[in-house]
């Protein structure tokens, strides 16, 4: 039976494996031996002598000569041992490398060696922090008090026995003799800066997550086992190749592609956030600055993947498409994203709303695609998932990256962008300064204000966007309050409810925002018109309607008789109108806020039934006798038609 | 009463914990040797008889329905100071069941870690056994013939454990520590070294009315403080008087 796991964790979480420990660990052993080990030398404190120190420069002359590398590795490799906690320094303890001259260090005792299995205890450390504070009389350090305070507050439970854990093994370390007891609290406190290390100290014990899986605990071969390794086999044998010649290739040519912008192999401007604690790189480099760096503008240049996915990079992109007037392309891939990103209560009224704004016939931003790839993406969105417009994206993104993409480069904008980019100087940091850095070094801005910043921009964004006019069409126009990346927005005179929590149907929202355009063609054009009925269909009068649908919905005769007057509206008329989306009772929804008490002739085919200015009755009965056609007649959306609706009547 | 006796022992195992975390810090280092092991090997021993009898007790106290309530909490916060203590007692055991197995003594190629220690643990042994001096009578080959002991009774530590978790129904985060922040640095540690001698229950007694009286004494300090600043501030009154009278 083996002694395995540390702690009767019920929990089952393991520390990843860290190979490099015990491969450190022979290396340990090996330099133990008094012949061919590291020569070790007493150091001399004020009244006592304690054996067994060694010097920087003789760990990196043994390590150099034992592995036959060149000093400048082996100095690496001591720091990598130091960092790791095997080998500690006693002087400047908080700063875990080795130095290249006769400053001192000290081998750890095995009991504080790193280990796979055994993780560091905050109870462990809580009684070290306890024995600090006896010790130094209650001055600890800042980060010490603030841990102290913390695991007083997380640990309160156990305090108790900390305390008196404390005291116990304080005293017990008494009886030992004095330069004992020196290296002791050496050992302990090497020990402990490596496990938890203080601000300006870098630790190299960041594992990672936890498994759930023992790494040391060996697999017991059952048939499950083996079957899993059959399944592993068979998909390895059926997955396609790629010759070595291409693939190889394609890795040679990545490297030379990007070595120079990687920070690990090449300069990183001004400076390496991580190596000198100055954050100007990050801050130069930020999602949504005005200037970019020249290197982020390279980087563009490399392929259209890497345009779109720098949101600077896409900020201008979206500048030159809306110069060459297709910028419905990129909104709708924009829209897309958003779909296979966003929450899934929102996903059908996204669908919808895309559908309308760029797929419809007759849509306000129709983007270009084939007939084959919107018959499959309509007959999707019947039934609207996560991936239901991947085919229509994917082909708008070849598209663009072949068309646009091109023409983009050789454009007049990415040419001013590239002239305009800055190329910061390097940054020369003494060492003093280095330490200045560390010790300013302060968090940044929390994730949480950071995506509140991002929806802020985006609603802005969509409010703001300028509008496409080529686009706009006659006939609809696209609701702005849901900020999906319609990004045209109407003018003053509609002031729709902003973001309704309530949100429309479709069709509500289609026919208000008709009405809408419909009402601005009208006060536009004022043609003075018969009052006769514009069509048709239109055979009641609208006193004797709209006295009906007073009967009918019991609204106050205020709001009926503002919303028959031409230019009124009352929008908070509108939004107790509006009521919650059921997709199944679309026909209760359509506003009746846009009356027109004048019948104003215009000039509109009479099977276009985009107004809504009849009752909704006529809406229901007529939608019944013409249905399907997509989008020929009013925007509905085709799958709307399947869903059965129980009339008003 | 029970509860005093139950706090004894548990200092007693507390410092038997203490001590051989100390004996296993030193195990591997160059004050690695055949006495530590045997030391290593009767501390453990002793604490396994505390634990048990530890545990008994106090299974027994808290088996019994019909204590008070605060009672009741008191046990339960006894209760967590042993479990605490038998944890880090199997953690320790276990890592210098591991320690010892990679470092064996009479190997000749297999060298100690040079750790700069090198004296020897006989007082810390000491004061764990509450002794004045260690006889050592182990034979020579005590490091491996006692690492077999050591694997069972880590499975019996093991299993005890399991058992108090199972069978015992507290809630060890329930419980309120009567200890504030920063409460080591109030306990006199004056004491050198501390008396070797058979567990004392005056020891304990400071220890525990700190918690009581150390908010006392505080408040009477702060009164003699301010009655003297009234006193002086009475005089100063009084002076001025006198000096503007004549």
């Amino acid at each position: 039976m083996t002694i395995r796991n540390a702690i009767r964790d019920h929990g089952q979480r393991y520390r990843p494996r860290m190979a490099c420990l015990q491969k450190a660990e022979k290396v340990l052993l090996e330099m133990q031996d008094p012949r061919t080990g590291v020569k070790s030398q007493p150091q001399r404190l004020v009244i006592t002598t304690i054996p067994h120190a060694i010097t920087g420069e003789d760990i990196i002359a043994w390590l150099a000569d034992r592995f036959q590398i060149d000093t400048q590795e082996a100095r690496s490799f001591g720091s990598m041992l130091v960092a790791l906690g095997y080998i500690y320094p006693l002087q400047d303890h908080k700063r875990l490398l080795i130095k290249p001259d006769a400053s001192l260090y000290r081998f750890q005792t095995p009991y504080f060696w790193p280990t796979q299995q055994w993780p560091v205890e905050d109870t462990d450390y809580a009684i070290y922090l306890a024995k600090r504070n006896i010790r130094k009389k209650g001055i600890l350090e800042l980060h010490e008090q603030e841990q102290y305070n913390r695991l007083h507050k997380w640990m309160n439970h156990k305090w108790d026995f900390i305390v008196m854990q404390a005291k116990e093994q304080y005293r017990a370390a008494k009886e030992r003799k004095k330069p004992d007891r020196v290296v002791f609290e050496c050992q302990e406190r090497a020990y402990w800066v490596v496990h938890r290390p203080p601000p300006g100290t870098v630790s190299a014990m960041d594992y990672g997550l936890e498994r759930r899986i023992d790494p040391n605990a060996d697999e017991t071969k059952t048939p499950d086992f083996y079957e899993r390794i059959m399944i592993f086999t068979q998909q390895s044998i059926m997955r396609p190749r790629v010759k070595s010649s291409v693939s190889i290739g394609a890795l040679v040519k990545y490297c030379t592609t990007y070595n120079s912008h990687d920070p690990f192999l090449s300069k990183c401007l001004p400076s390496n956030p991580w190596l000198t604690d100055d954050v100007t790189f990050w801050t130069l480099n930020r999602l949504n600055v005005e200037v970019p760096s020249k290197m982020r503008v390279e980087r563009w240049t490399f392929s259209f993947g890497e345009l779109l996915s720098d949101p600077r990079g896409r900020d201008d992109f979206r500048l030159f498409l809306k110069k060459e007037f297709s910028s419905e392309n990129l909104a709708f891939w924009e829209s897309c994203e958003d779909l296979k990103w966003g929450t899934a209560a929102t996903m059908r009224e996204k669908a919808e709303q895309i559908y309308k704004t760029f797929l419809a016939r007759g849509a306000p931003r129709w983007i270009n695609i084939d007939g084959k790839t919107m018959e499959i993406t309509v007959n999707g969105l019947r039934h609207p998932h996560r991936y239901v417009l991947d085919a229509a994206q994917t082909h708008i993104y070849m598209l663009m990256k072949k068309d646009k993409y091109g023409r983009y480069i050789k454009s007049p904008v990415f040419k001013d962008t590239m002239k305009k980019a800055i190329c910061p100087e390097e940054h020369k940091f003494s060492d003093a300064q280095l330490e200045q850095n560390a010790k300013n070094r302060r968090p940044s801005l929390s994730p949480i204000i950071l995506r509140q910043q991002e929806l802020e921009q985006r609603a802005k964004m969509a409010a703001n966007a300028p509008v496409d006019i080529t686009q706009l069409c006659r006939f609809t126009t696209p609701v702005p309050h849901l900020a999906v990346y319609s990004g045209i927005t109407d003018s003053p005179s509609l002031a729709f409810p902003a973001p309704s929590p309530a949100c429309p149907s479709p069709i509500s929202v289609a026919l208000d925002s008709t009405s809408a355009c419909e009402r601005r063609l009208e006060a536009d054009e004022r043609k003075p018109e018969a009052l006769g009925p514009v069509r048709g269909p239109v055979s009641k009068s609208r006193m004797a309607l709209s006295l009906r649908r007073l009967l009918k919905r019991g609204c106050t005769p205020a709001t009926m008789f503002a919303s028959l007057s031409p230019k009124c509206h009352s929008a908070a008329g509108t939004s107790s109108r509006i009521q919650p989306i059921s997709p199944d009772e679309p026909s209760q929804a359509p506003p009746r806020r846009i009356g027109n008490f004048f019948q104003i002739k215009v000039d509109i085919p009479p099977e276009c039934r985009i107004y809504p200015i009849e009752s909704e009755d006529e809406d229901e009965a007529n939608r019944s006798a013409s249905r399907g056609g997509v989008g020929t007649k009013e925007i509905i959306c085709p799958w709307e038609s399947l869903t059965p609706h129980n009339g008003t009547g | 009463m029970g509860k005093e006796e139950c706090k004894t022992m548990l200092d007693a195992l507390n410092k038997v914990t203490a001590c051989y975390r100390h004996l296993v810090i030193a195990l591997g280092s160059t004050s690695d040797s055949q006495n530590l092991r045997e030391e290593l090997k009767r501390t453990r021993k002793k604490a396994q008889e505390l634990a048990v009898a530890n545990r008994t007790k106090l299974t027994a106290l808290l088996k019994d329905k019909t204590i008070s309530k605060d009672d009741r909490a008191e046990y339960e916060r006894l209760w967590v100071l042993f479990s605490s203590s038998m944890e880090l007692l199997e953690v320790d055991m276990k890592r210098s069941l591991e320690i010892g197995q990679d470092f064996p003594l009479k190997v000749p190629t297999r060298h100690l870690i040079q750790t700069g220690m090198t004296g020897s643990t006989t007082t810390v042994a000491a004061r764990a056994m509450s002794v004045q001096n260690m006889k050592y009578e182990a034979d020579s080959n005590i490091d491996t013939a006692d690492l077999r002991d050591l694997q069972t009774e880590i499975s019996q530590v093991s299993q005890m454990m399991e058992e108090m978790e199972m069978k015992v129904q507290v809630a060890p985060w329930a419980v309120e520590a009567k200890q504030e922040a920063g409460a080591e640095l109030k306990s006199n540690m004056s004491v050198g070294n501390s008396s070797v001698g058979v567990i004392s229950i005056c020891e304990e007694e400071p220890k525990e009315e700190e918690g009581g009286g150390g908010s006392s004494k505080g408040f009477a300090s702060i009164c003699a403080v301010i009655v003297f600043f009234i006193i002086v501030f009475a005089a100063l009154i009084l002076g001025y008087l006198v000096i503007n009278m004549s």
